[in-house]
């Protein structure tokens, strides 16, 4: 079979083509690139889903005594939002940016297996709609229950078929089933791709740290999706086959739950953060017109802090009533997974010391980033001493600080990487002015909700309440942390008309907009099908510099 | 200038290149396995469904494999993009002008600097901290006594008088919370002395202690009232600016060396590697 060469799209020449032919081609592609796209536009819509869900909830809670919606419909609200944001909108949202530019930053042609790398996606996708199916199928044939509301974290014995009628509990449990086998599925692609498919000179120590730091969290999800699954697997023989893995009447354990769920749970936070950390690595230098300070410190931070990631998630478990050992133990890996990110903050801050920086929009989410995550970083240590946490534990202000490293850090480098490689998807620039107003509306709308979410927390207001009694402190914090989601869900509309605007009208971007050093950008944007003409060979982590700079190549002293 | 960035590893560009092939049946394969987990929250049919449209998939996906792996044939465009640049002048950062890539700090200070620093600033801290003793309590093991209280806070409830009195437990408590603490801070001294533009003793000596009296006076008390009420803050800070002063100026006084900037980093950090830079080398000269 022959195919025409890649120009899918530009936007002109896809018009040209029936759609029916075109939605074919998405549908039965193995191509990484759009693979990639598929999961950033899918994630895309679940991202708007969640945000639904958490204006709900933040409207139900902006004064006390509200009735915006029932009891039952915010349990299924706040289910919904944390599974949806983390299972189906930001884990994918990163899978799919290390789908698009692994390859192109490695000098491959593809991913390792392409069409696991499709069935990953589809079982992903099939994984989501499992979930929102539940909306009608959860209340079918049972007469009881809707979407699942038994929080995204589905504690026993609340999971249990006594607390638990019908079916919404069991299309929570197989979503995640069906999409962690994808997850896996691409973990184990870009495991093999980055360590089998890097072009000639590319050794590990001059790998792109996206893809040093992507090569790590997917180790990450290999490890932490495991136990999710076995533990999704005890729950459905719990069900349904009469056993009694997490049955407390019956010799089970329900503290074994939230152990398997946070030995998944707390290795999640950094699948998810480190990608992040990977956009802000390649972000800042370009921007501060320098070279990432201290590679190898940076690869060996991140792999600290996988390692040691393993190794805190009971700290979520202190108000469970742990033994002084135990605590003990979890305080301290806690506190030592601190410094290794620290050291991360540190060489991103030399970085841009000394550099002519460009505050362009994707230069000024990661500027926040680093600000925000230090913030998120100091609250996190709060939390993770014991005495702190036991009066603290379940209470707003570790949803202020979740939010922190999730918004905060995670969403505001994801801005960044989107205003950054959309010139490479599309072929297109964005909007400048559209990409600050969308920067500033968003850090507005952050500042007011999550610094102001800590102080509800400490003043004693637990999570996932319905309603509240006026005149205990709660009131005007409540009001001001709604007002902030206004602004935030602002802000994402001008962010996502900027892209739509931008892919049909925006500037001509050529291929490499930014002067930028790593391999993707010295393709044609967007790429061919096939990547490169010629597999490139490198020989520093900066190739393109030593090509614009013959005179001064990194090579010479790497 | 333009630099392209082709046919670098030797390979003959061609006309076309093989791909890997569309291919339908992953999605069929992946759409099974949702209606196979799907059947059991709706109804038998559904999983049975699931089964049969997974084996079609795994079966056409197979086929797609074996024997030969599925590819097509992309044509190649000619359309590769120059590699160039509009910033040709190169910027350097006055640290280290003869080296045209320096790594951060250039220069550090020996390990014992750290360790001299320390132990001359815990005499220091000791001398300012028992002078208080002397003058408030007229007891050099008053300040002792409130050092070993941060581990047992029952010391700190004592009375005045109790606490003034000497106390084997608590003197072996102390001494080496101090001197570890002192030894600790010395050696970060040392490592960060280097680090600081300018005035290198008001900012570790000074202004650093200062902060850092500021953080445990806003901590100390919620985190220990009894013991907060018990600390003079003035003294507090004096003993923790002559500590930074004199760790300081120590640890200034030592000589600097050079690290080993040009070395790779298995070389530095001691480990038998021979051979490894040249076969690098080799391979990049042999491309």
């Amino acid at each position: 079979m022959s195919t025409e060469s890649i120009a899918w799209s530009t936007p002109q020449v896809a018009a040209q083509r029936p759609v029916v032919e075109r939605l074919h081609d998405w549908v039965t592609t193995v191509d990484h690139k759009r693979l990639g796209i598929l999961y950033i536009l899918y994630a895309l819509v679940f991202l708007v889903i969640g945000g639904v869900e958490a204006t709900v909830l933040r409207i139900q809670l902006i004064r006390p005594h509200n009735d915006f919606v029932s009891p039952q419909v915010f349990n299924r609200m706040f289910t919904m939002h944390g599974t949806t944001m983390i299972f189906f909108a930001v884990m994918p949202i990163l899978f799919g940016f290390a789908n698009y530019l692994i390859p192109l930053m490695i000098g491959a042609r593809d991913m390792a297996f392409p069409r696991l790398n499709a069935f990953s996606f589809w079982l992903t996708a099939f994984g989501g709609l499992l979930l929102y199916f539940s909306f009608v199928g959860g209340d079918g044939l049972y007469g009881a229950g809707n979407a699942p509301d038994v929080g995204w974290f589905a504690y026993a014995p609340l999971t249990s078929k006594t607390f638990s009628v019908g079916h919404s509990t069991d299309f929570w449990t197989l979503s995640l089933l069906v999409s962690g086998f994808g997850s896996i599925g691409t973990a184990i692609n870009i495991i093999t791709t980055v360590l089998c498919m890097r072009c000639p000179g590319m050794t590990l120590g001059r790998m792109p740290l996206l893809a040093w730091l992507n090569l790590t969290m997917a180790g990450l999800v290999v490890l932490a999706i495991s136990p999710l699954t076995a533990a999704q697997l005890m729950l459905l023989v719990d069900r349904y086959l009469g056993g009694h893995f997490f049955d407390t009447q019956a010799g089970g354990s329900a503290v074994m739950w939230m152990h398997f769920f946070w030995v998944f749970g707390h290795p999640e936070v950094y699948v998810l953060v480190i990608p992040a950390f990977a956009f802000a690595s390649e972000i800042i230098p370009v921007f501060s017109r320098k070279a990432i300070f201290g590679y190898p410190v940076m690869v060996a931070a991140t792999i600290c802090i996988a390692f040691i990631g393993m190794s805190v998630w009971a700290h979520h478990m202190f108000t469970v009533g742990m033994s002084a050992a135990g605590n003990t133990f979890f305080v301290l890996s806690t506190m030592a997974i601190a410094v290794p990110t620290g050291i991360k903050i540190f060489n991103w801050l030399a970085t841009i010391w000394g550099g002519q920086i460009d505050f362009k929009t994707p230069m000024l989410f990661c500027v926040a980033f680093l600000f925000q995550f230090l913030i998120a970083g100091l609250t996190g240590i709060m939390l993770g001493a014991a005495p702190f946490n036991w009066q603290l534990g379940n209470s707003y202000f570790v949803i202020a600080h979740f939010h922190y490293v999730i918004v905060g850090a995670i969403l505001f480098t994801l801005f960044g990487a989107f205003y950054y490689w959309f010139p490479k998807m599309s072929g297109r620039m964005y909007n400048e002015a559209l990409g600050k107003l969308h920067f500033w509306l968003f850090v507005i709308g952050f500042h007011l909700t999550f610094d102001f979410m800590h102080i509800p927390g400490i003043l004693g207001m637990p999570r996932r309440i319905y309603t509240y009694e006026p005149g205990r402190g709660w009131d005007t914090w409540n009001l001001i942390i709604t007002i902030g989601v206004f602004f935030q869900a602002a802000g994402l509309l001008v962010f996502i008309g900027n892209l739509l605007w931008s892919y049909r009208r925006g500037k001509v971007a050529g291929s490499d907009p930014w002067d930028a050093w790593t391999l993707e950008w010295s393709t044609t944007s967007p790429p061919p099908t096939y990547n490169f003409a010629t597999i490139p060979a490198i020989k520093s982590r900066r190739p393109l510099w030593d090509l614009k700079h013959p005179e001064d190549p990194d090579w010479q002293y790497e | 200038m333009a630099v392209e960035l082709t046919n670098q590893t030797g390979e003959s560009a061609t006309d076309t290149i093989e791909m890997p092939a569309s291919t339908p049946w992953p999605i069929v394969l992946a759409f099974g396995i949702a209606l196979l987990f799907a059947g059991l929250v709706t109804s038998e049919t559904v999983s049975l469904l699931g089964a049969v449209v997974s084996v079609v998939g795994a079966v056409g996906w197979f086929r797609d494999v074996l024997p030969h792996e599925a590819h097509e044939t992309v044509r190649v465009t000619r359309q590769v993009p120059a590699i160039m640049t509009t910033r040709h002048e190169v910027a350097r950062i006055e640290i280290a002008p003869e080296l045209r890539r320096a790594w951060l700090p250039v220069e550090i200070y020996p390990i014992s600097a750290g360790i001299k620093g320390g132990l001359a600033g815990s005499v220091a801290m000791a001398v300012i901290a028992m002078l208080y003793g002397l003058l408030s309590q007229k007891s050099i093991w008053y300040p002792i006594n409130l050092l070993a209280a941060g581990f047992f806070p029952a010391v700190a409830s004592d009375t005045t008088a109790e606490i003034a009195a000497f106390h084997l437990r608590a003197f072996l408590i102390a001494v080496p919370i101090h001197l570890i603490t002192s030894l600790l801070v010395g050696l970060l001294y040392g490592a960060m002395l280097p680090m600081l533009p300018r005035r290198p003793i008001l900012l570790g000596g000074f202004i650093a202690p200062v902060v850092w009296s500021g953080l445990i006076y806003s901590i100390l008390g919620i985190v220990n009232p009894v013991l907060n009420r018990r600390i003079d803050w003035l003294w507090f800070v004096a003993s923790q600016v002559g500590f930074g002063i004199v760790a300081g100026l120590v640890v200034s006084r030592q000589g600097r060396i050079r690290t080993r900037q040009q070395m790779p980093l298995a070389f530095r950090a001691g480990l038998e590697v021979s051979g490894m830079l040249d076969e690098h080398r080799g391979e990049d000269e042999r491309r």
